[in-house]
């Protein structure tokens, strides 16, 4: 789906900028992400891109400038003209609209599959075992994974771990989902599960944030794509102009160095 | 053989004794260890340097000098115990400080994502702690920790230094009234070693359990 240039954005980022010790990660960056968009991240390692990611989650504390989620500021509160550091509650409350998913898929080792999935309602959403069940064998059946609730992670491959886990995030109703390189540390044949998974998501009209380095997943999936490099946003645009007629030689070179790696 | 008929009441009864007093001293260093850790973790810098203090000066101190600082000091401050419970106090401070650190290693080895994970749907971080966290480390530090169970029940032979009538101490006493050596501490290092076993057993079967969910 096409964000329309009037909408007003879901997710706004302004002047964002965060240092680890002295060095700048992120070096000012100002984006929006509209309902139902589907924009991919990408650029070279160490370009910022997770950070951005983590950041908007409040995962990383900002240094400076702002997210908001619909018009509410992640992570810190203004009072006064002064701003603190939200406290873990209201951080839980602010980051409610995003599920988020991980290169290494982060699930509970101690649980099963239907116990990962369900874990949160049950303990945020307070419900009950039966209910929480009916909504976990749902996500879990969305993302193809339903036969194997019963299972543990260590008996899943990576591409069922990261579904179980899309399957997670998706429990809690999430109005964004934040990837970060969700397919980065799959085998090359379980990449393409994974991607058919968050494909199907966009198509449902998810509004979606990717970190990747899947360029296919980019050209196709996306509705915009944003190329980072050294902590700023060098090239953002529609995946077909951007990849056909890159603006910057830096988008040149990474592309570039894409194309002869992949022959 | 006379001295086994002699003296086997005897030397059970230190074997009891030592028993009991390691079973209390990691039943109370056990939680304490676990508080310490906690605090280890908690925001800002005074608790967790309180924390960081407590395990220093635990590991930094022999168990005898802290028996005798309880034992000879304590009622300069108030504290005025027989030996037996101060043995148990001082045994179960001095592994606290043991177990806060296995406990530290073993919450570290649990890889960060996971908390990321379970803050990212809004999980409370006690919950964190008490569903995803503790179930993942107890499995973790069951072999050191009976490891420094094992090292309390031998540290715990210090006791006899300030009067309390375990396993060594007993020895010792038999020593005196026969004027043999060889034999009361060929029996009580036999029954240190019968006891250490089982608790090794133990250890082996909670793993394997563990392992097998």
């Amino acid at each position: 789906m096409k964000p329309e240039a009037t909408d007003k954005p879901l997710i706004e980022i302004r002047n964002l900028r965060k240092r680890f010790g002295t060095i700048e990660v992120l070096k000012g960056i100002d984006l929006a992400i509209h309902r139902s968009e589907v924009l991919c991240v990408i650029g070279p390692s160490g370009s910022g891109k997770s950070t951005l990611l983590r950041s908007i989650a409040f995962l990383e504390a900002y240094d400076e400038g702002s997210v908001t989620f619909e018009d509410r500021l992640i992570g810190y509160r203004e009072e006064n003209g002064r701003r603190r550091r939200a406290g873990e509650r209201e951080i839980n409350a602010d980051r409610s609209g995003f599920g988020m998913v991980f290169q290494h898929f982060h699930l509970w080792p101690h649980m099963s599959v239907m116990e990962n999935v369900t874990e949160a309602l049950r303990v945020v959403k307070a419900l009950g075992r039966a209910e929480a069940e009916q909504i976990g064998r749902e996500m879990l059946d969305k993302v193809g994974i339903a036969a194997h609730a019963a299972k543990y992670p260590e008996q899943l491959s990576g591409g069922q771990k990261q579904r179980v886990a899309i399957a997670r995030a998706l429990a809690m109703k999430p109005r964004v989902m934040l990837f970060d390189e969700p397919t980065s540390a799959l085998d090359p044949e379980l990449v393409g599960e994974v991607l058919a998974v968050m494909k199907q998501l966009a198509q449902e009209g998810m509004t979606m944030m990717v970190v990747t380095h899947e360029m296919g997943f980019a050209a196709h999936v996306a509705d915009t794509v944003v190329f980072m490099d050294q902590g700023r946003i060098v090239e953002k645009g529609d995946p077909g102009a951007t990849f056909a007629d890159p603006k910057s030689n830096r988008l040149k070179q990474f592309l570039n160095t894409w194309r002869e790696r992949s022959i | 053989m006379s001295f086994i008929e002699t003296y086997t009441p005897l030397l059970l009864s230190g074997l009891w004794a030592t028993i009991r007093i390691c079973f209390l001293a990691t039943l109370l260093a056990l939680p304490l260890g676990l508080g310490v850790t906690l605090l280890l973790r908690r925001p800002g810098r005074a608790l967790p340097a309180l924390a960081r203090l407590y395990v220093e000066v635990m590991r930094g101190t022999p168990i005898l000098v802290v028996l005798f600082l309880l034992y000879y000091g304590g009622p300069s401050i108030g504290l005025v115990l027989e030996a037996e419970p101060v043995g148990i106090l001082g045994l179960g401070l001095y592994g606290a400080g043991y177990f806060a650190e296995i406990f530290r290693a073993g919450l570290q080895s649990i890889p960060q994502g996971q908390r990321e994970a379970a803050r990212m749907l809004g999980i409370p971080s006690w919950r964190i702690l008490l569903r995803i966290e503790l179930p993942q480390m107890l499995r973790l530090v069951t072999p050191p920790v009976i490891n420094q169970i094992i090292v309390l029940i031998k540290e715990s032979a210090a006791l006899s230094i300030i009067t309390v009538a375990e396993l060594t101490k007993i020895g010792a006493q038999i020593a005196n009234e026969t004027f043999a050596v060889i034999e009361p501490y060929l029996a009580v290092a036999l029954l240190y070693w019968l006891l250490i076993e089982l608790i090794a057993l133990a250890g082996h079967w909670l793993e394997r359990k563990a392992k097998h969910g």
